[in-house]
């Protein structure tokens, strides 16, 4: 059942925006490179939604984003022989692929004391140090590291540890909040004291606060950005979305980063004005309600548009709620307003979940975006070896199914009479992996989205009737 | 003059047909094997002759199942999902889900009064989740697939078959019997197995009577005795539960070809003939 590793067909995308990303990410993997060459820069491992960008950026350190290369590596089906030699280490290949790529690539690259042959865009720079954080969601973000130092023994680790509270319906959060904010603060002052000592430099803390500032007001307009999808039909899905992440994903704390959301406001304003969709004859509106995406098959997507379906919104890398909405006290110490900033996102559903009666955080969100973007199905990949997150989503979509009541459908059942039932909100659960194309079969995964789309169909018709 | 409409139905392993008008007119049901997916066109002539019908007397025909592209003179493509629902609905007029367990899949589909569907699960990932995992143990027992059902219900004290895989599930099965483990405990072992698996798959939906099952795993007793237990409900089965999505693949066409009628809107056909497409 496994899909040939045939080069994938080019996803198209509806933004010009998101067509620029491709060389974006070239430009930072080979800018990654050309710093190890000159020998000038810090490179670090590490990894995304760690709100540690602004330290790295103000004492010049360059990130090398692990999960970015491999996802790279996924994109263009090349992925298996990392993971294949991974799994001669002894690796198994049910780990977070993701890991065993970067584990798989780094053996090889420090065995030939060179980047292994045809590396993606030559391949992923060798680190000066690592720095780590599984938050409290995702172990492999600690432990790959860890692993890895096997083969770079000399490359220290630093963890950061990023707890928030749990959710507890009985419980406001801001009761404990400023202690998780006090350990927060410690750890990421911690880093500083790391990367100093690393670097040989003192932190800056002037920059340090001018960089917070830009990454605040580029969350500000991510999230304002994002928010025009809304429109009918909607200018940007989530094909897109997976390229448009990029800038606030990696690139945060960065002028370019900034201006790159100020043109693709523009360009889907733009969009909105002509009356221009993501796709030409919008007839259904899909929420990707979580997963990360199999990147070898971007493809689906535009499968998907090519039968009316458009994704105004996903939850998957749309880490951003505006500043001025959470509810966070001011401070003018960077260091504290970054670990505020952490809290309030990772607490912002808790208030409406408190609010509705068995509720969870993940399912208000899922609801909010239902609600807002006027969606008719959800979407979800279950990526197997991504135990952390995607055990939780069919979790998710029961929840959903418990709290969320759509608005009654008035039937004609058998027998002629009138018969009021809850409409479900269909939904499309697909699997494969993030990078592991053995997992995935082009054939199986487009049946079930002819399915699913006859079934949306089907909803359709009845509302109309 | 009489309308007729054929519904097509290329599964992984049983290629499944029937004609109907206002009842069904015939069906006929036979393996798909290696090439059968490309020879659409034996399964429909074998059909014909038994509906009596030449087959330009087919007013519409829709192609359903895995090997659904395969069928050049079928005028429509649906998928599974769809035809099941519509095929169950019209035998069972209560039904609210189904669960089909075929050769290679098993799905769960939600369905409303009209037959439409109104939310799906499938597993296609795995052999230990469709009819293939009882084939695999019935062949590797030198059981007759057709005899596992009655044997299994014979059973008192089911056996525990905890292996996952269909493979170490096979060497399990040897192992136990090596122990002298009866043959109906571990058939209705083995179709316990498979029911936790499919009923755990399928309550990711919203689970309403009636439940009906669907496919060759529904011909099977003691798999519907499982599913039963497993699912604490009722199951109907159909007479014969082969056919349901060829069966909605006909209704579906009916229903394509009227409502084009009563908007006075020109359906498209397929040209008439029967041509074998060769493969090799």
């Amino acid at each position: 059942m496994a899909e040939e590793q045939r080069k994938p067909k080019k996803r198209m995308t509806a933004t010009k925006a998101a067509a620029s990303i491709g060389p974006m990410v070239k430009e930072f993997i080979t800018g990654t490179n050309r710093a190890r060459a000159e020998g000038k820069r810090k490179l670090a491992y590490t990894f995304i939604v760690c709100h540690h960008e602004e330290i790295l950026r103000a004492m010049d350190v360059l990130p090398v984003w692990t999960e970015n290369f491999a996802g790279i590596c996924g994109v263009k089906r090349a992925a298996e022989r990392f993971l294949q030699k991974a799994e001669s280490l002894g690796f198994s290949r049910s780990l977070c692929t993701y890991a065993l790529c970067g584990l798989g690539f780094d053996q090889w690259r420090e065995e030939l004391g060179e980047m292994p042959p045809d590396a993606p865009w030559g391949g992923q720079a060798r680190p000066d140090f690592m720095i780590s954080s599984g938050q409290i969601l995702c172990d492999p973000r600690t432990k790959w590291y860890q692993a890895a130092q096997q083969f770079m023994p000399d490359v220290p680790i630093y963890n950061i540890d990023l707890p928030h509270p749990l959710f507890d319906p009985k419980k406001d959060h801001r009761e404990v909040w400023g202690y998780y904010h006090k350990y927060i603060v410690d750890q990421l002052r911690g880093l500083v004291s790391f990367v100093e000592e690393q670097t040989g430099k003192k932190m800056d803390y002037d920059r340090l606060r001018e960089l917070v500032a830009l990454s605040d007001r580029t969350w500000n307009l991510v999230h304002e950005t994002y928010e025009l999808r809304q429109a009918v039909p909607c200018p940007m899905g989530t094909g897109d979305a997976m390229n448009t992440m990029v800038p606030l994903c990696f690139m945060m704390a960065t002028q370019e980063a900034y201006d790159f959301y100020v043109n693709l406001k523009q360009e889907l304003e733009e969009k909105i004005a002509r009356g221009e969709g993501e796709v030409e004859d919008e007839k259904y509106r899909l929420l990707w309600g979580g997963g990360l995406p199999a990147w070898y098959a971007l493809n689906d997507f535009n499968y998907l548009n090519s039968k009316g379906a458009s994704f105004p919104a996903e939850t998957t890398y749309r880490m951003v709620v505006p500043i001025y909405e959470m509810d966070i006290p001011e401070t003018d110490d960077p260091i504290e307003h970054i670990a505020w900033k952490w809290l309030g996102y990772w607490t912002h559903w808790y208030d409406k979940a408190r609010n509705r009666p068995g509720s969870e955080p993940d399912v208000e969100r899922l609801i909010e975006y239902i609600e807002n973007y006027k969606i008719d199905g959800v979407v979800m990949h279950l990526a197997f070896s991504c135990r952390t997150w995607h055990v939780g989503l069919i979790w998710q979509l029961h929840q959903l199914a418990k709290i969320y009541r759509p608005i009654p459908v008035l039937m004609l059942g058998g027998n002629g009479k009138g018969d009021k039932v809850q409409r479900e909100l269909p939904s499309l659960i697909l699997e494969s992996d993030i990078i592991d194309i053995t997992s995935y079969s082009e054939m199986d995964t487009r049946n079930k989205i002819d399915a699913f789309i006859e079934t949306l169909e089907s909803v359709r018709q009845t509302k109309a009737a | 003059m009489p309308e007729y409409f054929a519904g097509i139905d290329i599964g992984s392993t049983m290629t499944k047909a029937v004609i109907l008008s206002d009842r069904i007119i015939a069906f006929v049901i036979g393996p798909t094997g290696p090439e059968q997916r490309r020879l659409a066109d034996k399964v429909m002539e074998e059909l014909l002759d038994k509906a009596d019908l030449p087959l330009k007397a087919l007013t519409y025909i829709i192609s359903t199942g895995y090997g659904r592209i395969n069928v050049p003179f079928a005028d429509k493509q649906v998928t599974e999902i769809s035809c099941h629902a519509k095929g169950v609905v019209f035998l069972f007029p209560g039904a609210r889900t189904i669960i089909d367990i075929g050769g290679q899949d098993s799905k769960g589909i939600t369905i409303d009064a009209t037959g439409r569907t109104t939310n799906f699960i499938m597993n296609d990932k795995c052999a230990a989740g469709s009819g293939r995992f009882v084939e695999v143990i019935a062949d590797s027992l030198g059981i007759d697939l057709d005899r596992v059902g009655d044997i299994s219900i014979q059973s008192n004290s089911p056996a525990q078959i905890s292996n996952i895989c269909t493979i170490w599930a096979q060497q399990e099965v040897a192992a136990r019997l090596a122990e002298g483990t009866p043959v109906p405990d571990l058939l209705a072992g083995v179709h316990r197995s498979l029911a936790d698996r499919v009923v755990r798959m399928v309550k990711r939906l919203k689970i309403l009577p009636d439940v009906i099952f669907t496919g060759g795993g529904a011909k099977n007793k003691g798999l519907v005795q499982a599913l039963e237990e497993y699912l604490d409900a009722k199951i109907l089965v159909p007479p014969e539960p082969l056919i349901t999505g060829a069966l909605g693949a006909a209704l579906l066409g009916k229903e394509i070809f009227h409502r084009a009628v009563s908007k006075n809107q020109l359906l498209e056909t397929k040209p008439r003939r029967l041509e074998t497409i060769q493969i090799l």
